[in-house]
């Protein structure tokens, strides 16, 4: 990972996963319409992540829900049908704005017990090797040499772990784990009554 | 139409590409450059994936946007970094045996941390560039603290008071764990079990009584002026014992001095709203440059060598 690569992911960390529960839910009641929350979630991601200087952006979670709104208008100007209240909601972003986000001033000690509790929910053996990697500082080979199991067996389990918690702060239902469980998102009716 | 590939799916392909360049590195880059070309959902899934696990790095390193809270339970420990010290400990038995020897020095240079078990039991952790002298005699346990830091470990013996002399200031025991930090004007005493007394030889101020839990600074000349304060966070600051540095709520200057203990490299806060800035963190005393890094990167900083030094400087 460049430098500058290194600072925008760690800012997204940061800033923006932080807020994302609250942009799914906005997302959620303002316009279903729009297609897929989680299409509109990664391509909102993909346009964070092409930033290449984040130091003017004062506000990351009003950056976060203005790029997620201009995301998903843009979806709705793809789609053929759009109820007009649909775009009228998203306009009216501002309310979702509002409040100053009582998350963000959460202690420096708070979010590193959020941290380490996430990584404590985890399974045991998944946790175990979570806590190797991102607290010991062990390498994944070395950690399949230490619990005698394959290296693909520390990859699964990493997977798991990591989708587990990016599950949780995200504040979305733990991922199932299979493939292809979420219904298709194209061919679904846009229009709505 | 053609069936578009799931949300779901990409995130959970996504989660792995992150684990598998956590593993592989560089070697995978052009494979996952591949995939990445496929959909722009797979680039924002990636990213997002990514700073997920880049973020799971700050169960060791945080930093805090409020006053410093107070602390309630004791950080818990960053892992399997140092190795314990009864490795140490045995290495040092070979080379401090000779009893019956009456008084015994133990240094330390900068950077070391040596655990020394005594004669009578008790035990000694001597903090970075610190010097004392212990003597045995029959009826007194005298320990001379030349300069720096050490905790000890005080083995029970009514008959045989421990005492610590720091400068003027002289700290009593009779079995109790406490630290003794010999500074400019005077020493630091915090207590991690029972109770000590402390005071300063000719200040004409009776002993002051200070107990487990409790720290007193003793001035050379005027001895104990404050009463002993209440430490909700004893083992923090007693976390070079295992070659850690613990910060909860110091800013980056206080955790700079810190560091500057130790090492040889020191580090420089080259911008003063960075030096405000405060950090959780669990660091090796030795490690300034991962310290220096982890700054940085939560605060948006930069990293510079500048001949023996870490200069550590705003974005």
């Amino acid at each position: 990972m460049s430098e500058g690569r290194a600072r925008v992911v760690a800012w997204l960390g940061r800033e923006i996963l932080p807020h994302e529960a609250a942009v799914r839910a906005w997302l959620r009641r303002s316009f279903a319409a729009a297609g897929d929350v989680d299409d509109i979630i990664q391509e909102t991601y993909c346009r964070l992540a092409a930033l290449t200087n984040i130091e003017h952006i004062d506000q990351p979670r009003g950056y976060f829900f203005q790029a997620a709104r201009s995301v998903a208008l843009e979806q709705i100007r793809r789609a053929r049908v759009v109820r007009i209240e649909t775009v009228s909601e998203i306009e009216a972003l501002d309310l979702a704005l509002e409040e100053p986000s009582a998350e963000r001033i959460v202690s420096g000690r708070r979010e590193l017990e959020r941290v380490r509790g996430l990584i404590a929910a985890l399974p045991e053996r998944c946790r175990r090797i979570f806590e190797m990697r991102k607290i010991e500082g062990v390498p994944q080979r070395e950690i399949a040499r230490r619990l005698g199991v394959s290296e693909h067996i520390v990859e699964n389990e990493a997977v798991r772990g990591l989708r587990a918690i990016l599950a949780a702060m995200t504040e979305q239902d733990a991922p199932t784990g299979a493939k292809g469980v979420k219904e298709k998102t194209d061919g679904r009716t846009r229009k709505r009554r | 139409m053609v069936e578009r590939e799931s949300a779901a799916d990409i995130e959970a392909d996504a989660a792995r590409w992150v684990v598998r360049v956590d593993r592989d590195g560089g070697a995978v880059r052009s494979e996952l450059d591949v995939w990445l070309a496929g959909d722009r959902r797979r680039v924002g899934a990636f990213a997002r994936a990514e700073a997920a696990w880049t973020h799971m790095d700050r169960a060791s390193v945080l930093p805090i946007e409020d006053a410093p809270a107070k602390v309630a339970t004791p950080p818990p420990r960053r892992r399997g970094v140092i190795a314990g010290f009864g490795a140490l400990a045995a290495g040092l038995v070979a080379a401090v045996v000779a009893p019956r020897l009456l008084a015994r020095r133990y240094g330390t240079a900068l950077g070391e941390i040596r655990r020394v078990p005594m004669d009578d039991g008790s035990v000694a952790a001597i903090n970075t560039s610190s010097e004392l002298e212990v003597s045995m005699q029959p009826r007194l346990r005298a320990v001379k603290l030349e300069r720096g830091e050490a905790w000890f470990a005080v083995a029970k013996d009514p008959a045989r008071p421990f005492v610590v002399e720091s400068g003027p200031v002289r700290v009593r025991a009779v079995g109790t764990a406490f630290s003794v930090r010999k500074r400019e004007g005077g020493s630091d005493v915090l207590v991690t079990e029972g109770v000590v007394e402390v005071w300063t030889q000719d200040s004409g101020a009776p002993p002051r009584r200070v107990a487990a839990g409790q720290s007193v600074f003793a001035d050379n000349d005027a001895g104990v002026l404050t009463p002993p304060k209440a430490e909700a966070d004893l083992t923090r600051q007693l976390a070079w014992r295992d070659g850690q540095i613990v910060l909860d709520g110091q800013t980056l200057a206080e955790a700079a001095a810190e560091f500057n203990r130790y090492n040889d490299h020191k580090i420089q806060i080259a911008d003063a709203r960075l030096a405000d800035q405060r950090f959780v963190g669990w660091f090796r005393t030795n490690d300034p440059e991962g310290f220096a890094e982890a700054a940085a990167m939560t605060f948006n900083g930069k990293v510079s060598q500048s001949g023996d030094a870490i200069v550590l400087r705003g974005g």
